[in-house]
């Protein structure tokens, strides 16, 4: 078409813009906070990122129970989720990104991409509705992401003890249990620092594999 | 395949409607009519050079190493070419280095669909896309992470 080639009609180029040239874009690591409804993933999030949380919309796929078969024609449901994250900059050159994600139904490839290069996970637990964290424990178990389960302490209440949720979770000696509110910064940090300590304890076992 | 052309006056580009509805059916107006089959295109074909149009219905087949916390940043020199007002907004967002979430949250597009934008933009030589060299970080990076999280109140 002629039109195609008036170079009026060039639009949106990336050459012009404010600015002078990018800066050096910083190294990103995540962790995930994982959890059932309602559980204060999103408060978690809140209270340690340096921004209000934003949110993005994603694909979350789950396979039909019973049916292994990922060929064409497998049941396959697919479902937008809302997915929250923040932003905490280390310095300069590095940038901790904190993705909420809910965590109550079988998932698929949606998880897949999420963990991918994550350090770790926080499992937020709510020990009224304990067995709402199965499915996120189950999948950082099988995938093999260090995790730790934070039970959220709603105001100091917890029906459960941490051992009685450990009993409950049935979940590995080595994987901590804590308690944490995830309305207070100090109190998230702190979490954070116990799932940063399993990532490290894994990437040094994985370096001095490797030599 | 035709594409729709963002500037083409007979189908005007409509920013304000998200792209995975404008791809699909109850949308496509003029455009050429979303697919009956759902198949996903093929790997090899999303990381083709598709420079001028939008996701076209496609919502698999995003380039793995495009993560949502992956930094993007405009190519320094990037030459003019014509883009659809989705991809504009991008490109906007990137002068200075911003992640493939960021961009999903701050232009309310899709994740999916960003994914699948910013590595056609990638393809067409106007973002550059920082993909890390090793997928897990190293123990020093940890380490530096816990020191700045321990420093703060
Ligand atoms: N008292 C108290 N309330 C809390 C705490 N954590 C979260 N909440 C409240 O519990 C509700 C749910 O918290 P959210 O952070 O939105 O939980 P979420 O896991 O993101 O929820 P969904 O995204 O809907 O699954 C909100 O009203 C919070 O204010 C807590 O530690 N103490
Ligand atoms: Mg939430």
């Amino acid at each position: 078409m002629d039109y195609e080639q008036s170079p009026d009609r060039v639009v949106g180029t990336a050459a012009v813009g404010s600015g002078g040239p990018p800066k050096k874009a910083p190294v990103p690591v995540k962790i995930i906070v994982a959890g059932g409804f309602g559980v204060g993933k999103t408060t978690t999030v809140g209270a340690i990122s340096e921004i209000s949380p934003l949110t993005t919309e994603a694909e979350m796929t789950s396979a039909a129970v019973g049916i292994d078969n990922p060929g064409l024609g497998s049941t396959k449901t697919t479902t937008t989720i809302a997915m929250d994250f923040g932003v905490l900059t280390i310095d300069q050159t590095l940038k901790l990104y904190i993705f909420g994600t809910p965590g109550q139904t079988r998932f698929a490839f949606m998880w897949d991409d999420l963990i991918k290069g994550a350090l770790g996970a926080l499992v937020v637990v709510d020990t009224n509705r304990i067995d709402d964290c199965y499915p996120a424990v189950d999948y950082f178990e099988r995938a093999g992401l260090p995790f730790v389960v934070g039970v959220n302490t709603f105001n100091g209440q917890m029906s459960y003890s941490l051992d009685e949720v450990r009993w409950a979770l049935a979940i590995r000696e080595d994987v901590p249990v804590l308690a944490f509110d995830a309305r207070f910064r100090g109190s998230v940090r702190d979490a954070l620092l116990v799932v940063l300590d399993q990532a490290l304890d894994k990437a040094v076992r994985q370096k001095s594999s490797y030599s | 395949m035709t594409y729709p052309d963002p500037d083409d006056p007979a189908h005007p580009a409509r920013p304000s409607v998200r792209p995975f509805l404008q791809s699909g059916p109850l949308a496509a107006g003029g455009y050429r009519p979303a697919p009956q089959d759902e198949q996903p295109p093929a790997p090899e074909q999303s990381a083709a050079l598709r420079p001028f149009v939008i996701t076209s219905g496609r919502t698999n087949g995003a380039d793995p190493d495009i993560g949502m916390e992956t930094q993007v940043t405009v190519t320094p020199g990037a030459g003019p070419v014509r883009l659809s007002p989705e991809m504009r907004a991008i490109v906007g967002l990137c002068f200075e280095p911003v992640s493939v979430a960021e961009i999903s949250a701050r232009l309310r597009l899709h994740l999916g669909v960003t994914r699948i934008l910013v590595g056609d933009l990638r393809a067409a030589g106007q973002l550059d896309v920082h993909v890390l060299d090793n997928e897990t970080p190293d123990p020093e990076t940890i380490m530096r992470v816990i020191r700045g999280l321990r420093a703060i109140t």
